[in-house]
Formats: structure tokens, C-alpha cells, sequence
């Protein structure tokens, strides 16, 4: 009977267990791996699987798992396997957009007028929309009449993502009685807003 | 966007084509909108115009001779 290799991954951290296993998988005909954890078990599981491998899990107490896995006739090698290091969960807080200007970058704004238009077009179009974006200084011209991304934002807005956008900065340029989508916002939600955020994005 | 089927995306050699174009458009009033590219056209970071079949011959018009126009394409795949 040949060797089984062991692999004591308990305490590595992602993607260890799995690059791990993967060299000893590609030497050995059977490997154990023993994990602490749900991500590398499903990673090392996933792994297996890809490579044509029989894999058995063995559950030793609290999250610690032994991962028998033994090559099958149509053992692959050489694959590509991307590690999936996220636990599951997203960040915490919602995802929030800012957009502090009518244009997007510095140093043409012709240019920048045109990629502003183009990512808000974009933002629209993706499945993983934000669930808030805020417009202010220069950005507020893009939630009232006339601006081009209208159709976008609103399509957005109706589809969930709030939009707030700066009473101050609508005053400033006295636009405010054109504004067409969202809702007049304060500093106090803004700052709310951005300081509860799990991921906060600038263009 | 309500029909994607219903519109064609008109692409340009330059980015500055494709602003002249819409200059023009819009001093003819004629709808259009500025997107990027169609990812399934071009992985480049280029911008584009998408306009709707019942208006693409009216704009293909007004542009005709003012601005290179490199194709026409469907904007679904």
C-alpha cells in the first residue's frame, strides 16, 4: 500500500491548505489534508474535485477536518484552480458610490465629461448595483434636468439605489428646483452615509 | 434600457470623432446616447454612440460627411 501524504494545514491561512495540497497531490497518489476552517475545506474540497480526485471528509471536532483525497485514473495536472480566499461574507455596510464631480479625473474635462457619462452608463448596466450614491459639489448637475445620464440614474433608482444628492450644492448653483431623480440630502446623512459604508467608491 | 435588440451603437476611429458626433447630434436634436463600447465589439476603452434603429438612418445622415465613421453594429451580441 503506498504512503499517504499528510498534510497539517490547521492554522495556515488561505490559500496555504490549498497551494499546499496541490503540491503534494501533484508527488503523491494519496493525500490527507487537515483544515480548521469551512473556506479551506470547501477550497481543497473544490481542488480535488477539479483534478479528478476521490475526496472523503472526515469531521474531527470543531471546524477540523481531515480531507482524504486519492488520485483517480484521470488525475489532471498542471491545472489552473483559483482560491476562493473570501469567507462568504461580504464587508459589512452598504455599498456606496460618491460622485463629487460631473466629470470623471483630472486634467481634461472635455474627456472627463464623456467618462463620467460612460461609467454611470456602466454602473447602471452591472449586476452588482450600490445601494447608495451620492452627488455633490459639480456632481449634483448630473441628477438634474437636461444632464445625459438621467435615464440611467433613474433606471437605478428604481431598481433600488438610493440616491442623495447635496441640497447645498443644488442651491449653489441654483438648480435645485430641476433636480429629476433622487432625493434632496444633507451633510448629516452624507457623512451618515459614508462613515457606515462597507466599500465606498470614488470615480 | 427598454429593448437592447432596437439599437445600434456607431463606432469611430478616435474619441474625438465620436464627440464631434455628438455635437452635432445634439444641435440637431436628434436622440443618442455617449457609451463605452460594447464589451463583445472591443475590449478597448473606447465610447461609442447607441442609437435606436428608427432614428439610425436620420443620424447616419447628419453625420454623413462631417464625421468618419468607422461601423455600425448591433449593440447585443
Amino acid at each position: 500500500m503506498a504512503d499517504i501524504k499528510i498534510i497539517d494545514a490547521r492554522g495556515l491561512s488561505c490559500p496555504q491548505p490549498v497551494v499546499l495540497t496541490k503540491q503534494a497531490l501533484e508527488a503523491n497518489a494519496m493525500v490527507t489534508t487537515i483544515v480548521d476552517n469551512e473556506t479551506a475545506l470547501e477550497n481543497v474540497k473544490r481542488l480535488a474535485g477539479k483534478f479528478g480526485c476521490d475526496v472523503d471528509v472526515e469531521p474531527k471536532g470543531k471546524s477540523v477536518y481531515e480531507i482524504h483525497i486519492v488520485r483517480g485514473a484521470d488525475f489532471k495536472k498542471d491545472q489552473d484552480f483559483t482560491v476562493s480566499c473570501q469567507t462568504g461574507e461580504s464587508p459589512s455596510g452598504p455599498f456606496v458610490i460618491t460622485v463629487t464631480e460631473d466629470k470623471m479625473g483630472r486634467g481634461n474635462d472635455e474627456l472627463g465629461t464623456v467618462l463620467i457619462k460612460a461609467f454611470i452608463h456602466t454602473v447602471a448596466g452591472q449586476a452588482k448595483k450600490p445601494d447608495v450614491m451620492i452627488f455633490y459639489n459639480t456632481g449634483v448637475k448630473l441628477t438634474v434636468q437636461g444632464s445625459d445620464v438621467l435615464d440611467d440614474l433613474k433606471q437605478m433608482e428604481s431598481e433600488g439605489v438610493q440616491i442623495l444628492v447635496c441640497g447645498t450644492c443644488l442651491n449653489y448653483f441654483e438648480i435645485k428646483e430641476k433636480l429629476a431623480v433622487g432625493i434632496v440630502s444633507n451633510m448629516y446623512d452624507i457623512v451618515e452615509t459614508m462613515s457606515s459604508a462597507g466599500r465606498l467608491l470614488t470615480p | 434600457m427598454k429593448d437592447k435588440k432596437s439599437y445600434d451603437v456607431i463606432l469611430f476611429k478616435a474619441v474625438s470623432y465620436a464627440l464631434k458626433a455628438e455635437k452635432i447630434l445634439k444641435k440637431e436634436n436628434l436622440p443618442h446616447k455617449l457609451i463605452p463600447v460594447p464589451k463583445h465589439i472591443s475590449s478597448d476603452c473606447g465610447i461609442c454612440l447607441m442609437v435606436h434603429l428608427d432614428m439610425k438612418d436620420q443620424v447616419l445622415t447628419a453625420l454623413q460627411d462631417k464625421v468618419d465613421i468607422e461601423n455600425v453594429r448591433p449593440l447585443t451580441e
